[in-house]
């Protein structure tokens, strides 16, 4: 008998989960250099006001658009200056605060309302349900620069209001696509079991339907996140996005747009950052998918050989 | 069905209508427009002048019944900017997006499907990574960077492309190319995880204990059983494209109506924003319901 | 290095050759233009208006007077000669052997009913805005000759009446068109979405363009527009942001006849204490801020360009001295005047290329001289609020960015508008300097010349309503089929008379 467990993974014993967690972090070499990458970003999104704060700030009408990869200047100035001088590399670290903060508060906003709507829409057939989606039909039609333009007019253009805008056209989708999945699985078995059981609409909902619905969302949050962020960009060019001299990543590609063939560099970092940050995201998502779903999490296991 | 489809049509209507009168007072909420179509230096007599001349200077209760009954007489008002019926000007618009949308669309979404579904058979895979990479780094690139980028290189550097315009198909090359990135790096993940899910289930296990071939096993059976989610984000991915294809219209110099939109609102011209907003409302009402549709058909459990 | 460098240099062999897909227009003589927007419509009545004077101005309709641009004074083009009956009376000649591309003549009754037009208030009619308030009447005398009266002296109506397209008298009188009728040498062909298509007419009265098409389109980014006359897909572009300037060969820069501006709230505390406001004007490092509009963006000490009349050639800008700024500013505050009072700095999204960044750039140079500037930018609509009278109540201290065209020869379209009590973007209200201009505006010759020199001193050196920044530059790209160059007018109109090609 004790062969046959020697094969079992050792998922029964009393290891924490978080250092479980770690090892299966440690078989994903991609997913862990993508918490490495976060990490050292959510840092630089606390410190990085305290740390370069000024550098990021300090005007150098002199040196405006300067080449990158030259060290005369300081080390700062490595990825180039953009066009008021000022460096670029403390900008992006100062500016992934506001980048972050931003997008993860639109995105998971948008994500819990459009989900727990999309959950209540696709579950049952009643009036309510009928009116969501329309709801989400009208928000999908309405252009969301006009939306950003009436609530940054009539509101001011503040953070909280600029969440909420990019909050409000992201439900949409995740609201249909919660819908979409709930209308396959209220059909399941499971579903007619747990209500054999007595069980009411909102357990059903909350406890059965959503851990199922949760990682397709979660997938879709991920590059939402860049999504959020461009468009937060194109707003900041229309000048409806942060107000300077706040900025984000977005709003330095924005900055960025009139040079792309004389300073490249201006656009270049902070979207590539954009983009690292968007890489990293899903990996990280989809390496927390194959570790929730118990039918794919062997992936992540090592066999355990028991002792000789 | 047909009862479906007719109770679905008249929420639509009743939604659109809903938007209609939305869009009505929310644009009037913003702003004089007279100081866009007048010069900065004319007197307030002229300002006064023209919004006596376009009705602005009524209550606006009485703007929107004026608005409501031509609405009922299918008059949809003048474009304060271009001295035409804005209708049509909407309507001119939309075939240039609605074209470049659909090609776009349809491109990104067969690739993807392909790309996913490989990446999903050997998840972790050399494949799988490296189309993860490809794609996600098209999806988060700032539209305009790779617009202008690929123009600069493929128009001005090597010539082989010309820079903007519309035309015949080398003038499509640069603007579908752009406008796919962002569907094609988010369904490539989309498919990708719903697949993962699909090919994990006991009936894949049955085909392929079965001895089906793999391509049959991932293309005729797995693939049939992910495509809600993928089918819901891509219907929502092409009415992000009616509305939002704006950079790729405006850097390609492409007549469509999301610059027509984005226009209208910056410049206040309100019957504009309204006639495409109807127009780009429509569309997005039949998408959704054709998408619903759609449902029913590719999963015998969803039923109305 | 610059990657798009090094792609055409290796890519220059494999161009030798390559077919391109550019359109074979070497051998004629048609052009295309690329524009920044696209005209929103061609009504002759809304010439003024950048997009569409370029298109129609002294192409498809005339004017009856145009503005030489170094001594800005009015001279013939429809109306050939002219007299001053008494102040408020003129005569008018009006050219003879003239056609509409319709075929109706050109004559006194014609240029009444273009005018009629204008004034009737029937139509939104924009470059009525050059007017104000006055009122014309006008009357044929005979076959040729018109009599104009305004209500008022006007010692500049033939510089004004440079603003009067002349159209058809088929034209309707009661909505704008989009197929105007004109005199020019070229009528329209085309008006679409995507383009504008002119051809020549030939029964112009003048001499014959050697422009035989002229095709124009519209891209809004500036990088592309250069493309386009670099491949050759476009011959001539009137306007690219400076960045986009590179190549000396074919870029032109020209005074485009703006200055640029922050106009001072005077009403509100602190900036009703002019140490405040010669402060603003010292703090700031006007060299550094230049470097953003390139090295040849003149420094402006007065509102209207040099070859304007009343521009006063000996006036000095305001130097960059931040000690003597910090001096003025704690000098004020010992008298009690609070200046850490919020100012609002309101910008203008897109109201020149760098603007955004030049008030980014200011608000840090005034917070670094101790005053507590925050910077808002503003959509148009939003943003004239502000500029114009009336002023919203509760703007608190404001510092408004803005920019001034007055390409009509003459202080009087900046003057009153700027600084009379009355005018729409003035926070002035001084009836010593109300009397001032209405003077220099009633006189003539060097006693208005005078008149307007001593406002503008008096402005720059007493009074302080504004910070003049720069007189603005315009950047053009220019195919190598072409032979022309810029000038002080083409922010405002393109006369395809006046291209001609190398050959």
């Amino acid at each position: 008998m004790s062969d046959i467990s020697s094969v079992v993974p050792s998922t029964s014993a009393a290891k924490p989960r978080g250092r479980v967690l770690f090892n299966y972090l440690k078989r994903d070499r991609l997913a862990l250099v993508a918490v490495v990458f976060l990490a050292i970003l959510v840092i630089a999104a606390l410190l990085g006001p305290w740390l370069m704060g000024d550098a990021a700030t300090k005007l150098g009408l002199r040196h405006r658009n300067m080449a990158p990869f030259q060290i005369d200047a300081g080390w700062l100035y490595v990825l180039g200056a953009d066009t008021l001088g000022r460096p670029i590399l403390p900008r992006l670290v100062v500016g992934a605060g506001n980048t972050l903060g931003i997008a993860a508060a639109a995105v998971f906003t948008s994500m819990l309302v459009g989900g727990l709507l999309g959950l209540v829409a696709g579950y049952s057939e009643n009036w309510y349900s009928h009116v969501i989606q329309r709801g989400a039909d009208i928000i999908m039609s309405f252009p969301s620069l006009l939306l950003a333009l009436i609530v940054l007019y009539t509101l001011g253009p503040s953070i909280t209001n600029l969440v909420i805008v990019l909050a409000i056209t992201r439900v949409p989708v995740y609201l249909r696509t919660a819908r979409a999945e709930v209308l396959e699985l209220r059909e399941r078995m499971f579903v007619s079991a747990a209500r054999a059981m007595g069980a009411n609409s909102a357990r059903i909902i909350l406890r059965h339907i959503a851990p199922l619905v949760l990682p397709t969302l979660i997938t879709i949050s991920a590059i939402d996140f860049a999504t959020v962020i461009l468009a937060e960009s194109a707003l900041s060019f229309l000048g409806l996005g942060i107000q300077p001299p706040e900025f984000t990543w977005g709003a330095m590609v924005a900055n960025g747009r009139g040079y792309l063939s004389t300073a490249w560099w201006i656009a270049f970092w902070p979207g590539l950052a954009i983009m690292l940050t968007t890489l990293s995201l899903n990996i990280l998502s989809s390496w927390a998918r194959t570790v929730a779903d118990p039918q794919q999490r062997w992936r992540l296991q090592t066999l355990k050989k028991a002792a000789r | 069905m047909l009862h479906y489809l007719g109770r679905r049509a008249s929420y639509s209507v009743i939604s659109i209508l809903g938007l209609l009168t939305l869009v009505f007072f929310l644009t009037r909420l913003t702003g004089d427009p007279s100081a866009l179509y007048l010069p900065l230096d004319s007197t307030p007599e002229a300002r006064a002048a023209f919004a006596h001349l376009n009705g602005l200077d009524q209550p606006i209760y009485i703007q929107f019944w004026n608005y409501l009954a031509d609405l009922l007489r299918l008059d949809f008002g003048e474009s304060m900017r271009q001295h035409r019926s804005a209708l049509e000007v909407a309507l001119e618009a939309f075939p240039q997006t609605l074209k470049l949308a659909f090609v776009a669309m349809l491109l990104s979404l067969t690739l993807a499907i392909v790309v996913g579904s490989m990446a999903a058979a050997r998840p972790r895979g050399l494949f799988d990574r490296i189309a993860t990479v490809v794609s996600l780094a098209g999806a988060s690139a700032p539209d305009f960077w790779v617009a202008i980028v690929a123009i600069l290189v493929f128009a001005v550097g090597l010539g082989v492309l010309p820079t903007s315009g519309t035309g015949g198909w080398e003038f499509w090359v640069m603007p579908v190319f752009v406008l796919m990135l962002r569907p094609f790096g988010l369904l490539v993940q989309v498919v990708r995880g719903t697949m993962l899910s699909s090919l994990a289930s006991p009936y894949i296990k049955t085909a392929r204990a079965k001895g089906l071939a793999r391509h049959t096993v991932v293309f005729g059976h797995a693939l049939r059983n992910s495509l809600l989610p993928v089918i819901t984000v891509a219907g929502d991915l092409s009415t992000g494209l009616i509305n939002g294809a704006v950079i790729v219209e405006s850097v390609f110099g492409w007549p469509g109506i999301g610059k027509l939109m984005i226009d209208s609102i910056i410049q206040r011209d309100f019957a504009v924003v309204q006639s495409t907003i109807l127009v780009t409302a429509t569309a997005i009402f039949i998408l959704n319901i054709l998408i619903d549709l759609l449902y029913a058909v590719l999963d015998p459990r969803v039923r109305y | 290095m610059n990657p798009t460098g090094i792609v055409s240099l290796v890519s220059a062999a494999i161009l030798a050759g390559a077919a391109s897909p550019v359109l074979a227009q070497n051998a004629s003589h048609d052009i295309r233009i690329v524009l920044p927007e696209q005209p929103a419509n061609l009504e002759p009545c809304g010439s003024i208006m950048t997009n569409v004077g370029q298109v129609l101005n002294q192409n498809i309709t005339e004017s009856l007077t145009v503005i030489d641009a170094k001594t800005g004074k009015a001279m013939p083009k429809l109306f050939t000669e002219w007299k001053q009956v008494d102040p408020t009376t003129w005569h008018f000649k009006v050219r003879e052997g003239v056609k509409f591309h319709d075929g109706s003549d050109l004559n006194a009754k014609a240029v009444a009913f273009s005018i009629e037009r204008m004034t009737g208030g029937k139509l939104t009619c924009n470059n009525m805005a050059k007017f104000g308030n006055a009122k014309l009447t006008v009357k044929p005398l005979d076959d040729y000759t018109v009599e104009i009266k305004s209500d008022r002296p006007q010692p500049i109506l033939p510089t004004l009446l440079s603003v009067v397209m002349v159209v058809s008298p088929k034209t309707p009188v009661d909505k704008a068109v989009n197929n105007p009728v004109g005199t020019g040498p070229f009528k329209l062909t085309t008006f679409s979405t995507q383009t504008v298509v002119l051809d020549p007419f030939d029964g112009y009265w003048g001499k014959k363009p050697v422009v035989t098409k002229a095709t124009y389109v519209w891209r809004q980014e500036s990088s592309i527009r250069a493309a386009m006359v670099e491949t050759g897909e476009a011959d001539l572009t009137p306007s690219i942001a400076i960045q986009d300037a590179t190549n000396p060969k074919t870029d032109f820069a020209y005074l485009n006849s703006e200055t640029t501006a922050i106009r001072i709230d005077m009403d509100q505390a602190p900036l009703n204490d002019v140490r405040i406001r010669k402060a603003l004007n010292l703090a700031i490092d006007w060299e550094g801020l230049a470097q953003l509009f390139g090295d040849d963006i003149q420094r402006a000490s007065q509102m209207v360009v040099p070859g304007i009349i009343g521009h006063d050639d000996g006036l000095e800008p305001w130097k960059y001295d931040e000690a003597e700024a910090k001096k003025l500013i704690a000098a004020a505050k010992a008298d009690g005047v609070k200046v850490d009072t919020e100012i609002k700095l309101i910008g203008r999204n897109g109201i020149y290329p760098n603007g955004a960044e030049a008030m980014e750039a200011m608000m840090t140079m005034w917070q670094a001289a101790g005053l507590n500037v925050k910077l808002v930018m503003l959509d148009v609509a939003d943003w004239t609020r502000y500029l114009q009278k009336p002023f919203p109540a509760e703007r608190g201290a404001t510092l408004v960015q803005m920019m001034h065209d007055n390409n009509k020869g003459d202080a009087a379209f900046t003057i009153p508008i700027f600084y009379r009590s009355s005018g729409q973007y003035s926070s002035l209200s001084d009836p010593a300097v109300d009397k001032e201009i209405d003077t220099a505006m009633a006189a003539t010759g060097e006693a208005r010349e005078d008149g307007f020199k001593k406002i503008f001193r008096q402005m720059r050196t007493e009074i302080v309503p504004d910070i003049p920044m720069f007189h603005m530059l315009g950047y053009t790209r220019v195919g190598n089929r072409l032979n022309w160059k810029p000038d002080i007018t083409t922010n405002s109109e393109i006369p395809l008379a006046n291209i001609q090609f190398k050959n």
